[in-house]
């Protein structure tokens, strides 16, 4: 264990997250067992007092999320300079075995509190606040990942050895790797590329259909694929090396930060659409706003993503 | 819901700061002066970090010394030939240096002894020497010395030779021939750089022996099985390496600057704790203003936003002054007082100056670690101060 | 505009539950202008607060405009004050330390609309008030009938169809009074609906009142 200050900033913020998740959890039960909603009592006033609170502790977690997420892969990047064979912030997650299920529940919690809001508004908007008893019982189950996640970060940088020797993403990610993602490597990349276009131009047609379900699948899967395809196939354009395919290298100096960027516009686009559209299946509804957002961020990043093998190739003549 | 910013109600918030006056500044001043002084110390540490950092990279990367009873004691200079013949062995290179303490001004100057056909055992030594011809050094009996020690011994009246006392308790003066600059002040500022045998005469040493024994390897790899080897042919020798130094020093530091930390976090909860309290406790012009403007079509969350406004407003001005001010405070003061809980050799080396190192990381840092826990120990408040009864100003 | 239906409000105070109001039921009308009369602790005062929104009844339905505000969410019921109620305190309640424009404005700075909007709503109100000149000036720099005035434009800010006068003419001297009844004349001239409750006998004599509602012990008498 190393207590760099840049560990000691993220574990004291993972305790004021977990003290006040805590307050959130405990009021979250009250609410949800004791609210009625058509009843004008003290007890239900203070209720949905309370349940304000509530509001404003999840909005105070999720809008310190978003920068500490990048903080901690920008962390990691910096560890990799200290820990032996960490090339960048992947060798550094993989350096303790559940460092990548760290990675991920820091992603699902991104998308689950950022859902949470957006339910949250829409019953306050409402005169009869529907969604009150929902989104406490919600916020309860939502608390397990967010438990989990505080808990992983603490085990992950208490267990994080700077002295033992770890990957590098070149190993990581590639068919040679034992893990799971070796796995995605026996598949053409082109396919995966192709399947990636194709979700692309599902998510398009699901916003023609103007259909919520449509759109909450379509965009789930360009979620996933996107990724993968971005591994597979064009991370070895942004590096210009046919067999660099770091997902996270991205996120370094060298290549302009282009990750922070191209990740921000993949969550913001496959977010509002998920997110949104799991609300209006909810609600019965169609919110147009939802989805043109997300129309909007998640071609802003497929032209982002495909602009570097088009230029590779107008460049060289040739795709890698 | 937080993310829109309603510039009035911003505005708003700052006129309501101002109006809370002395409450106000009382938590700028100690929240500015928490950021201040953690600030300082996580620079001063960055900064001797990077001069150590750098430091290490020029030393030797095996030194060899002889242990005799627990004790370092001198090594036999027949040993060198043995070790040279070694596989793998680039270079070895006997030192003799030590330090000499200067009783009237308190301070340890480092002797280094020097030889003109010897190439020197460190690269930035090389560089010193190659500036001054040695061979005249030797002849005419002067010495190079760093700038630090040139300014100790002005301050005693020695302004252009020095004479040491010899273990006999004999006079061996030496002219001070030049003096260096370096931009690495921690390795050179205590440093005199003086002729071989002048070295072993005040030190007293015999000229079959050297202090300790420096070793190039080609290959670094290999420097484990050298050590190795070495140690098994003489077991009353030593070795350590670069990269002992370098864990050792930084265990030091981050044993150092951790510490400090969790001592900062013991003033954060305090700070904590103070801050909810004050927040919490409103003063009856505020509650009734409260309930003015709820009854006047303020909803909780307008209120809860003025005060976040508030808080953030606060925070960060604080960030910026503490911030501010630790950058003078270290870089241009110097860092009187705090820099010696990291030097603890302080007193005894002449002085040094901290090199400027500051990032987009340490920023970034501090800023985590100040405006959202502040921000933190103000929300509950807030709420309360957003629940209270608007209908208090109809009676 | 405003119908209350067997409305009960109860506080517990210690072991004690005290009845404010009890079993209250009123209709007023568009543009009307009501004075409730009785002592102080007669339940005047909680029943504008209910009115408003500020507080819930412990049973009964209270319906302002047509909407049950009496079941709205604390924080719609603060957007409808916004939207169709002004308040007239006693004692005025401005805002010390700001100045005449910032309290006029208030009520509206958490709409998120554009300053000059707001000023210029709030510069109207202030001219036909004859305060614009004074806009800078801190509200506590200014004399009792100009506070009374700032109060007033302050209600008209989100041009109510309701006003709502809790005791306006309390520590007010007989000029000052005067001038009042005035401005609440020019209002409901103007078709704004008032609702004004007082102990002071001024007002139950006045012309343009339309009705006199006395309360006792929390009931209508």
């Amino acid at each position: 264990m190393s207590l760099t200050p840049e560990i000691i900033a993220l574990l004291l913020l993972d305790a004021v997250f977990l003290f006040f998740g805590g307050i959130a959890f405990v009021l979250s039960a009250r609410i949800a067992w004791r609210w009625r909603s058509h009843e004008t009592t003290e007890l239900q006033y203070a209720l949905h007092r309370q349940s304000y609170l509530v509001s404003v502790i999840i909005n105070y977690i999720f809008m310190l999320k978003i920068p500490l997420f990048a903080f901690f892969i920008y962390t990691c990047d910096k560890l990799s300079a200290i820990i032996t064979g960490a090339m960048c912030a992947s060798g550094v997650v993989n350096s303790v075995d559940f460092g990548l299920y760290l990675t991920l529940f820091k992603i699902v919690n991104l998308y689950v509190f950022g859902f949470w809001l957006l339910l949250n508004d829409a019953d306050m908007n409402e005169e009869k606040l529907p969604f009150t008893r929902l989104k406490f019982v919600l916020f309860m189950l939502f608390f397990i990942p967010l438990f989990a996640e505080i808990g992983l970060e603490i085990g992950f940088f208490t267990s994080l050895n700077v002295s033992k020797i770890v990957s590098c993403c070149g190993t990581l990610f590639s068919a040679a790797s034992t893990s799971s993602i070796s796995l995605l490597f026996s598949v053409d990349e082109k396919i995966w590329m192709m399947i990636f276009y194709g979700c692309f131009a599902l998510s398009v047609a699901a916003y023609g259909s103007r259909s919520p379900l449509a759109s909450v699948v379509s965009n789930l899967l360009l979620a996933l694929f996107a990724l993968i395809a971005l591994i597979l196939f064009f991370s070895p354009y942004v590096y210009e090396l046919p067999t660099h395919h770091c997902p996270f290298c991205l996120l370094q100096k060298e290549y302009f930060y282009v990750g922070y960027l191209l990740y921000a516009l993949l969550f913001a686009g496959t977010f509002y659409a998920a997110a949104g559209g799991v609300l209006d299946l909810v609600q019965k509804r169609y919110t147009k706003r939802f989805y043109n957002l997300s129309l909007f961020f998640n071609t802003l990043y497929v032209i982002g993503i495909s602009l570097y093998p088009l230029s590779y190739y107008l460049r060289n003549g040739v795709w890698l | 819901m937080l993310a829109n910013v309603n510039v009035l109600l911003l505005d708003y918030a700052l006129g309501s700061l101002k109006r809370q006056g002395g409450k106000s500044v009382f938590i700028l001043i100690v929240l500015s002066l928490l950021i201040f002084l953690l600030a300082s110390v996580l620079m001063i540490a960055d900064a001797i970090k990077l001069e150590l950092n750098t430091t290490l990279k020029t030393l030797p990367q095996i030194t060899l010394q002889r242990f005799v009873a627990g004790k370092q004691t001198n090594v036999s200079l027949s040993r060198v030939d043995t070790i040279l013949a070694l596989n793998g062995v680039e270079r070895v290179m006997p030192r003799v240096w030590g330090y000499y303490y200067f009783k009237p001004a308190g301070v340890n100057f480092s002797i280094v002894g020097v030889d003109a056909y010897e190439e020197p055992y460190k690269k930035r030594l090389s560089e010193l020497t190659r500036t001054f011809d040695l061979s005249t050094l030797e002849k005419e009996g002067g010495m190079i010395v760093g700038e630090g020690v040139k300014n100790v011994l002005q301050e005693n009246y020695y302004s252009d030779f020095f004479n040491f006392i010899t273990p006999k308790g004999e006079r061996y003066p030496l002219k001070i021939a030049g003096v260096f600059h370096s931009d690495i002040a921690l390795e050179s500022n205590d440093l005199m750089l003086v002729p071989k045998q002048a070295a072993y005469a005040i030190f007293g040493m015999s000229p079959e022996e050297a202090t300790d024994i420096v070793v190039h390897v080609n290959n670094p790899v290999e420097i484990p099985t050298i050590v190795q080897k070495i140690t098994e042919r003489y077991p009353d020798l030593r070795a350590i390496t670069q990269d002992d130094l370098r864990i050792s020093y930084q265990n030091i530091f981050d044993y150092k600057s951790g510490f400090f930390l969790s001592l900062f976090i013991v003033c954060v909860f305090a700070f904590f704790i103070v801050i909810y309290d004050k927040a919490s406790a409103l003063s009856s012009e505020e509650r009734r203003e409260i309930g003015i403007l709820k009854a006047l079509g303020w909803r909780m969350s307008d209120i809860v936003h003025v005060k976040f406004y508030e808080s953030f407003v606060m925070a960060f001005s604080a960030f910026m002054t503490g911030f501010c001010a630790a950058l003078f405070f270290v870089y241009v003061l110097q860092a009187p007082l705090l820099r010696s809980v990291f030097i603890g050799y302080s007193e005894l080396k002449p002085p040094f100056r901290l090199p400027f190192s500051v990032d987009v990381k340490m920023i970034v840092l501090l800023f985590f670690l100040s405006v959202p826990v502040y921000i933190a120990a103000t929300l509950i408040p807030a709420w309360k101060a957003a629940c209270l009864d608007a209908d208090e100003v109809m009676r | 505009m405003i119908r209350l239906h067997h409305v009960y409000k109860r506080f517990a105070q210690g072991d004690e539950a005290i009845e404010a109001l009890s079993d209250v039921s009123l209709e007023i009308a568009q543009g009307e202008c009501v004075v409730l009369r009785g002592a102080s602790g007669s339940g005047k005062s909680t029943l504008l607060s209910l009115i408003a929104g500020l507080a819930q009844p412990s049973s009964g339905e209270i319906r302002v405009l047509d909407r049950e505000i009496s079941k709205l969410p604390e924080h719609l019921s603060a957007l409808f004050r916004r939207a169709h109620i002004g308040f007239i305190f006693q004692k005025f309640h401005l805002i010390p330390g700001l100045n005449v424009e910032e309290n006029v404005i208030a009520p509206l700075i958490p709409a998120n609309l554009p300053l000059h909007v707001l000023q210029e709503k709030a510069r109207a109100k202030m001219e036909a008030l004859c305060i614009a000149s004074k806009a800078k000036r801190d509200v506590r720099r200014l004399s009792g009938g100009e506070q009374q005035r700032v109060a007033i434009a302050r209600a008209l800010i989100n041009d109510p169809v309701l006003i709502l006068a809790d005791e306006p003419t309390a520590n007010l001297d007989a000029k000052l009074s005067t001038e009042l009844i005035e401005h609440l004349y020019m209002l409901k001239q103007s078709g704004v609906t008032l609702l004004i409750a007082t102990h002071d006998p001024l007002f139950f004599d006045l012309a343009f009142v339309d009705r006199i509602i006395e309360l006792k012990n929390g009931r209508i008498v």
